[in-house]
């Protein structure tokens, strides 16, 4: 039993580590080798969810690393495992045999091996381990094509800034082990709410801070903005089923930390909703199909986060899944775009993807169902987190509406650049390309059943969620909402693709933000400490050296110069003495007879006198 | 007075002569064979000195005036002082009265004891006096049997043996 | 005959010998003042052995005593003798070094 679960982890890892570091010589094999590894471990995903296995290794004293698949995880390992081997499938095309595919496909692996390690693990520092790994990947993915700078500076602003986003959780590990009595000390996941105050609220900022930082929420968003100049496969991955997903995951799963810190959950949510409506309006500014895509991540996760805060943990996942499936198909088809026509602005596309046909019925589902027009999946699943959001309070609700009508708005408006007039014969797609974005649009629309009973309720079993019906007039006002707001904007065309404000564009200048108020100062404090070392420090170690040469120089002076004198004076004064114990020594025999008996005599005069 | 004369064989008889003068008073202060042994060996003794003043000296019988000294004051001083410290000694030294009498026989007391508790001494003397022999022999010897010989001694003359005699 | 009637020329003895072997240049005169000593030593020994302490020690001392006048003789004469063959040196201010 547990050696499925050893296995679901082992072998991405393993297959991908070992893909990794074969270098050019494996670039032959990579791909056909990845994929079997990547079906394998869907095998593994879908088994291990069905048996729900639980392992535990140790690592630290009293604190093991420790694996379990219950409902929530088992769906998410699903999701990044199915959604791993289509991206793969379509990343065969898209990285040629000209790349090192071998890298590639190695470091996919790992990604989502990481994310498998991510939703799977049940203590903090097994996730801790999980989680790093999981950022290192990206950064290297990001920053795939290594010999453009430009794309490495984004790899790297993206990973300094989950990175830093990260120590909330170090931070969280480290209050549960102070504020640990019997329960938190260990660092169980589900321990951390029995935490003790103050420690309590140090873990619930420090989980909440670094998920935040994962899933590109406010303030943290701009560096997925960056991370698009990574291969369109890596976007598809990173955005639909890992990286981003796993702040909104870890958030769902320690829903109860949240409601036992009691301040957690509003904030949570409120974050969620503002972040829905703010990369929204991003998302609706861009006339970049990845960027708007990207922006469109932020929002859909916002979604998800807001479920979380709210509790509302079966409407979350099931938007995870969802957003997975759409998001992974609409980057599919933006990064085949990419590939095939050589541009990512909406404005250069029109007209021009009717060269695949396929691409445009495949990129309308998706862009529909991130829009939640009815029938497709986000629109129910929306809904059913939204319900839960409503009987929490009508603000967020309203807000969690705006975010849903801009989501409407944003596909809309990419889905009229992508639906132009056709200006080119149409071409047959690669079979590589055509699975996946077949299967992904099915599964967009199949996934709908899963928001309405009798799925539902056996969904929230799954997941250990309450199963809060969203009643028939939200399904019916969102889904109106979301079907007008895309014909007006379908109907209107170029004057409402036009627009586009510029703070939503440069992504709410959240990244000059970032340079003004963290990087630059910290930069500056380097520079400042640089100085301080050069002109400060080494002055003094400067100083010291100059002194211990000028000491020295004094000790020569003064005292070596008399302490040779000594020397000397010593030596010439043995001298002396072996000169005058040299005298006796005549070689003549009457003095030698006279000093002994002077010496005997010597002695006998002693003698009488002492007794 | 030994050393006033000119002569060599003059002083050896003042040595001589003190010498006996020690026997005589050893013989007075009632050790008898003590004593004329002494007189006897010294006799003999300064006839041996005769004969080596006769090979080694300058001025054997005293014919020319001269003196071989040196650093006489120096000499002359110290003998003084150990003279005088000796003096002191012997008259300041409060000796104790004589334990037991002097026996009837003191001979006879020397024998025993040379034959029976003092017998370590009288064989050390005895080797001494052999090495002795032996040591002035092989000291005064012009040529050994090694030097004539060669290291084998089986071998014949390497030369005649030295004519004694002075060298010619 | 008292004791200090019989050390005090053993000591005069003794002292005159001192001055010979000091003074004398010649080997032969410097052995008689040897003599001379050792004979005031015996004369000394002789004295307190009757005054004092009549016990064999005494004459054994004696014997000593004059033993090494004889042995005294008998090794300075061989090594004046072994000296003037190899270097004709019969005082003692010629023999200053070791070798000639």
């Amino acid at each position: 039993m547990s050696a499925l679960l050893w296995a679901l982890l082992a072998v991405p890892l393993g297959g991908g580590a070992a893909l990794a570091v074969g270098g050019r010589p494996a670039d032959r094999y990579a791909p056909a080798s990845a994929l079997a590894v990547s079906a394998c471990a869907l095998g593994l995903a879908v088994a291990c969810a069905l048996t729900g296995p639980e392992v535990r290794a140790p690592l630290l004293g009293g604190v093991p690393a420790a694996f379990a698949v219950d409902g929530l995880s088992g769906l998410t390992a699903i999701t990044v495992t199915a959604v791993t081997l289509v991206v793969l499938v379509f990343g065969t095309v898209d990285i040629g045999p000209g790349e090192a595919r071998s890298r590639f496909f190695g470091l996919m692996l790992l990604f989502s091996g990481a994310m498998l390690a991510t939703v799977t693990a049940t203590t903090l520092p097994a996730l801790l381990m999980a989680w790093e790994v999981m950022g290192a990947t990206s950064w290297a993915l990001i920053g795939y094509w290594w010999r453009d700078t430009e794309r490495v500076r984004a790899a790297t602003t993206a990973f300094l800034t989950t990175r830093a986003a990260d120590l909330g959780l170090y931070l969280a590990a480290g209050a549960a082990l102070a504020g640990g009595h019997h329960g938190a000390g260990s660092l169980r996941l589900d321990a951390l709410p029995q935490a003790t105050q103050p420690w309590l609220t140090l873990v619930t900022a420090g989980v909440i801070t670094a998920a935040l930082g994962k899933s590109a929420q406010l303030p943290f968003g701009f560096w997925l903005s960056g991370a698009m100049r990574g291969p369109s496969p890596v976007s598809a991955l990173l955005h639909s089923a890992t990286m981003v997903v796993a702040g909104a995951y870890l958030l769902l799963r320690l829903e109860p930390l949240l409601r036992a810190s009691g301040w957690g959950g509003p904030v949570v949510a409120w974050t969620g909703a503002l972040s829905a409506v703010a990369f929204g309006a991003v998302a609706l500014a861009q006339r970049d199909v990845k960027q708007l895509l990207a922006g469109s991540s932020c929002a859909q996760i916002g979604f998800m986060v807001l479920a979380a805060g709210v509790g509302a943990r079966t409407g979350g996942t099931l938007q995870l899944v969802a957003h997975a499936a759409a998001k992974s198909l609409a980057f599919l088809v933006a990064g085949f775009w990419l590939t095939t026509l050589g541009t990512r602005s909406l404005p250069a596309l029109r007209g021009r993807t009717r060269r695949h046909p396929t691409t445009v019925v495949a990129f309308a589902a998706a862009a529909l169902t991130l829009a939640g027009v009815p029938p497709l999946a986000l629109w129910a699943t929306k809904d059913v987190l939204l319900s839960a959001a409503l009987a929490d309070s009508a603000a967020l609700y309203a807000v969690g509406l705006v975010g849903a009508v801009l989501s409407a708005a944003y596909s809309a408006k990419a889905l009229w650049y992508v639906l132009g007039p056709a200006n080119e014969p149409s071409r047959p797609l690669p079979p590589a390309v055509r699975l996946p974005l077949g299967l992904l649009s099915l599964s967009c629309l199949a996934l709908t059943a899963l928001a309405f009973p009798p799925a539902i309720d056996s969904f929230a079993r799954v997941v250990d969620g309450s199963a809060s019906e969203p009643r028939t007039w939200e399904f019916v006002l969102s889904g109106a909402l979301a079907a007008a707001v895309v014909a007006a904007f379908l109907d209107r065309g170029p004057r409402s693709a036009a627009i586009s404000p510029a703070w939503a564009r440069r992504w709410l200048g959240l990244e000059a933000a970032a340079n003004r108020l963290l990087v630059r100062p910290t930069t500056r404090l380097a520079d400042l400490l640089g100085a301080f070392d050069g002109r400060v420090l080494a002055r003094a170690a400067r100083a010291v050296a100059s002194g211990a040469l000028v000491l020295a120089r004094w000790v020569d002076r003064s005292w070596e110069r008399r302490l040779d004198r000594a020397v000397a004076r010593v030596a010439g004064t043995a001298g002396l003495l072996g000169g005058w114990a040299r005298l006796p020594q005549t070689g003549l025999l009457h003095q030698y007879l006279a000093q002994a008996v002077s010496a005997l005599l010597v002695a006998a005069v002693v003698l009488v006198l002492v007794r | 007075m030994v050393f006033r004369f000119d002569s060599m064989a003059r002083a050896t008889y003042a040595l001589l002569l003190a010498l006996l003068c020690v026997g005589v008073d050893v013989l007075l202060l009632g050790l008898d064979y003590l004593g004329v042994v002494v007189v006897l060996m010294m006799t003999i003794e300064m006839a041996l000195m005769a004969a080596f003043m006769v090979m080694f000296m300058m001025n054997p019988a005293g014919l020319a005036p001269m003196s071989m000294t040196h650093n006489r004051r120096g000499a002359a001083l110290l003998s003084a002082v150990v003279f005088v410290a000796l003096a002191a000694g012997a008259l300041l030294t409060p000796w104790p009265s004589r334990r037991g009498d002097v026996p009837p026989d003191p001979t006879r007391q020397l024998g025993r004891s040379l034959m029976g508790g003092q017998m370590l001494t009288m064989m050390v003397l005895g080797l001494a006096l052999f090495a002795t022999i032996v040591a002035s022999v092989v000291l005064a010897t012009r040529r050994g049997r090694y030097d004539r010989f060669g290291d084998d001694l089986r071998g014949r003359p390497a030369e005649p043996a030295a004519r004694g005699g002075l060298p010619r | 005959m008292t004791l200090e009637l019989v050390l005090l020329p053993a000591a005069a003895l003794f002292a005159v010998g001192l001055y010979g072997a000091l003074t004398q240049q010649s080997v032969v005169m410097l052995m008689m003042g040897l003599e001379l000593m050792l004979g005031g030593v015996v004369l000394a020994a002789a004295a307190v052995w009757h005054h004092v302490a009549p016990v064999a020690e005494g004459q054994v001392l004696i014997v000593f005593a004059v033993t090494a006048m004889a042995v005294e003789m008998a090794v300075g004469f061989a090594v004046v003798t072994a000296l003037f063959r190899a270097r004709e040196i019969d005082t003692t201010d010629d023999a200053a070094k070791l070798r000639g």
